[in-house]
């Protein structure tokens, strides 16, 4: 009994810790991204902390403003949902998390990310801002070529953008992430970081555990790391598969009609999938995981982290949106080199 | 047979229709687009204007027509100039009034320098619409080459108020620094823009945005009379600027292409800057001495008279008269896009609607410049005849 409450006890203040640390975090990874993107674009760009950590202290402070949506209430929850799920993904693959009910695994972070996908199409679907359908235009008075056709916001068709990219576009980063899974021939994100970092589990708190034959370093590692990052573009909706929020048709997508509180939460928790899903890449493919309780570890985790969100800057800098005509090809081939990673993964 | 045939066709079924604007990001004018759609292609398109009237025209009506001129260059900011240089070629024509060689070289100069202001403009557009902000940016960049060369000349980077009638303003006139102030910075220019317009033809994801997509034949640029690049990208041979009496000592090239779609309208302008480079050097190594205006003429009595100009996104008309105290009457300005609209409409079926946007984009419009009265009443919407506007508004407002 008394083991229970200890690890119940060491599970809540780990938790507190690392969400603390992660959100502190990832509210530095815009700017570091706007930055990078700022100097491809010779502009100076703004300083770092402005777009993650002063924004959302902005929308703090700005006057409440009712969203305009089908259901108010349920449209707000959403986004409280939305911090709660990546707060959860987040969590379950810090190593407290791992002996809880199997949460610390393939299946946890499958869940919870399917979960936030589908929070798109939600939020799309209840949105209803002012810039389209309803847009007080003499558009009715004037007549229309096609008088009896459903009349949609962009939103709406943001929110079918949104289904077709859960369905279509968010099968190559559950391929790679599979991957190391399938290396460890284990469901478990301990087993996965046994097999790349054994020292981990013995090393005492100030040390810093660094592994011994990282899944990245492999051919078939090293693949499944290229799908995953292209995943981690196409999860986190950026450029060039940006396209259910691509501002030349549907503007912000679902997210339109966030202002004030709400809006800085939409960014909490944007940012936080941002840090999130290049946490779970250090510690599903590197080895290192994020370790609330050893600071030398986690420091490492999130330095290391900065890859994926550079990377994205880098990607987002050079591309435009692109269209379903070119996202169809481009994840069918990632699809199959995540295949073919874990074809040479079983084999090798 | 046939009949039957065509009675079984089934109807049109559409899906759903989205409409944007006329406040949206990425229409840097208000005007609303309703695209009727089956899942994400687009099956026909509507795009209505008047949403920004100016009753420019009228604005006109009885000024004395010097004054009245410079309200013309008023009616666009990125298109100033041929509209100034426009409107007073009316005048020019109409009571026969001869201009200096120099004033026209100069006026050719500004021309071609805003020409290629504004097909910057249309290539950072499309470039922002694309979602390609890197490339929108360099090309703003790349802009203000031109834009000071603008501030340069008249003073003002975007109002350079260069034409008057019977030549140019003294302000404007070229001199021996500015001349190679010009020569210097279209030389760094070219090096930088060749460079960038080769990155921008070999990168695979833009072209894959571009090419196909907003099909437009040679036929139908002519029936819809798509003037301008928009025409050109087309392969329609058709440019105003080959008949101006003001460009026959230049030697430059009309560009065309063949490919009819976004891209080949976008290419076109990208190698008409360099073109009008050309002949921005022609200008300043050719230019002859001499006087830039000409005094020697008084207002007076004049028929309607009309005068075309190839202006920076296709043909552009200035018609008015002049009454017996040398004010103006009935001042009609049709920008290119009125004739372009109907292209932009039709061009975008079939299209991805994300894509859509773009190939409207790649048409270059601008219709605040275009657009007339409007009036809505008992929940039906016309257009007003100018008569009709004289008699509820009266002659001034």
């Amino acid at each position: 009994m008394v083991d229970y409450l200890i690890f119940a006890a060491g599970l809540i203040a780990s938790s507190i810790i690392a969400i603390g640390i992660a959100i502190s975090y990832s509210l530095i990874l815009p700017g570091i991204e706007r930055k990078v993107q700022a100097r491809i674009q010779q502009r100076i760009g703004p300083p770092i902390l402005t777009p993650g950590f002063w924004t959302v202290i902005k929308f703090g402070y700005k006057s409440k403003m009712e969203p305009i949506a089908q259901m108010p209430k349920f449209y707000k929850y959403l986004v409280y949902f939305g911090v709660g799920f990546v707060a959860l993904l987040f969590l379950f693959r810090t190593p407290f998390w791992w002996a809880v009910l199997g949460w610390g695994s393939i299946l946890g972070i499958a869940g919870m990310l399917k979960l936030e996908e589908v929070l798109y199409v939600l939020m799309g679907s209840q949105s209803q801002s002012i810039l389209s359908t309803s847009m007080p235009v003499p558009d009715l008075a004037k007549g229309s070529k096609m008088p009896c056709v459903r009349r949609e916001f962009v939103e709406q068709h943001s929110s079918e953008r949104a289904l077709k990219m859960m369905a279509i576009g968010s099968l190559p980063i559950y391929l790679a992430l599979v991957v190391p899974f399938v290396a460890a021939r284990s469901p478990l994100i301990s087993m996965v970081v046994a097999y790349q970092n054994p020292s981990y589990f013995f090393a005492p708190w100030y040390g810093l555990p660094l592994p011994s034959s990282p899944i990245i370093l492999s051919i078939s590692g090293f693949l499944a790391a290229i799908v995953y990052l292209m995943g981690y573009v196409m999860l986190l909706n950026e450029k060039p598969f940006s396209i259910l929020k691509a501002k030349a048709d549907v503007i912000e997508g679902g997210v339109l009609e966030y202002a004030s509180k709400l809006r800085g939460y939409y960014y909490i928790m944007r940012n936080l999938l941002l840090f999130t899903m290049s946490s779970i890449f250090v510690t599903l493919f590197i080895g290192i995981p994020f370790d609330p309780l050893m600071p030398l570890a986690f420091i490492t985790n999130m330095l290391l982290s900065l890859i994926l969100p550079v990377s994205l800057a880098i990607l987002a800098a050079f591309s435009p949106i692109l269209t379903f005509r070119q996202i169809y090809p481009i994840t069918v081939s990632l699809s199959a080199i995540g295949v073919l990673a874990m074809i040479l993964t079983i084999s090798l | 047979m046939a009949e039957n045939a065509k009675s079984n066709t089934p109807a049109k079924v559409i899906e759903k229709e989205l409409s944007f604007g006329p406040v949206h990001p990425a229409l840097i004018e208000p005007y609303r687009i309703r695209l009727f759609v089956n899942d994400e292609y687009v099956e026909d398109c509507e795009i209505t204007i008047n949403m920004a009237y100016r009753g420019i025209e009228k604005l006109f009506e009885g000024l004395p027509v010097d004054r009245a001129l410079l309200i013309a260059e008023k009616v666009c900011g990125i298109c100033s100039h041929v509209h100034a240089f426009n409107s007073v070629r009316v005048v020019e024509g109409g009571l026969k009034i001869n201009v200096p060689e120099r004033a026209n070289y100069i006026r050719v100069l500004t021309h071609e320098t805003q020409r290629i202001t504004s097909h910057l403009i249309l290539l950072a557009h499309a470039f922002e619409v694309l979602g390609h902000e890197t490339f929108s940016m360099r090309t703003f960049l790349l802009r203000e080459t031109f834009m000071d060369l603008m501030g340069y000349l008249g003073g003002n980077r975007v109002m350079a108020s260069v034409a008057v009638i019977g030549g140019i303003r003294p302000r404007a006139d070229l001199t021996e620094p500015l001349k190679r102030a010009i020569l210097d910075r279209i030389d760094e220019f070219e090096k930088k823009y060749l460079n960038f317009v080769e990155r921008v033809l070999a990168d695979p994801m833009v072209m894959a945005r571009l090419t196909g997509v907003g099909f437009m034949t040679k036929e139908e640029a002519i029936k819809w009379y798509a003037t301008g690049p928009t025409g050109r990208g087309s392969a329609w041979d058709f440019d105003l600027r080959r008949d101006m009496k003001e460009y026959k000592p230049f030697d430059f090239n009309i560009i065309t292409q063949d490919g009819c779609d976004n891209k080949a309208r976008i290419v076109v302008r990208a190698l008409e800057v360099i073109e009008s480079v050309k002949i921005i050097r022609q200008v300043v190594k050719n230019i002859p001495d001499g006087p830039i205006i000409n005094n020697e003429w008084c207002v007076a009595r004049m028929d309607y008279t009309t005068a075309y100009n190839e202006s920076y996104r296709g043909e552009l008309m200035h018609s008015y008269a002049l009454d017996d105290r040398g004010l103006l009457r009935n001042y009609k300005i049709r920008t290119p896009t009125i004739t372009n609209l109907a292209a932009m409409e039709q061009v975008c079926i079939g299209d991805h609607v994300t894509d859509a946007i773009v190939t409207i984009a790649s048409c270059d419009p601008c219709l605040t410049c275009c657009t007339r009265a409007e009036v809505v009443e008992s929940g039906k919407s016309r257009s007003m005849s100018e008569l009709e506007i004289v008699k509820k508004f009266g002659w001034r407002r």
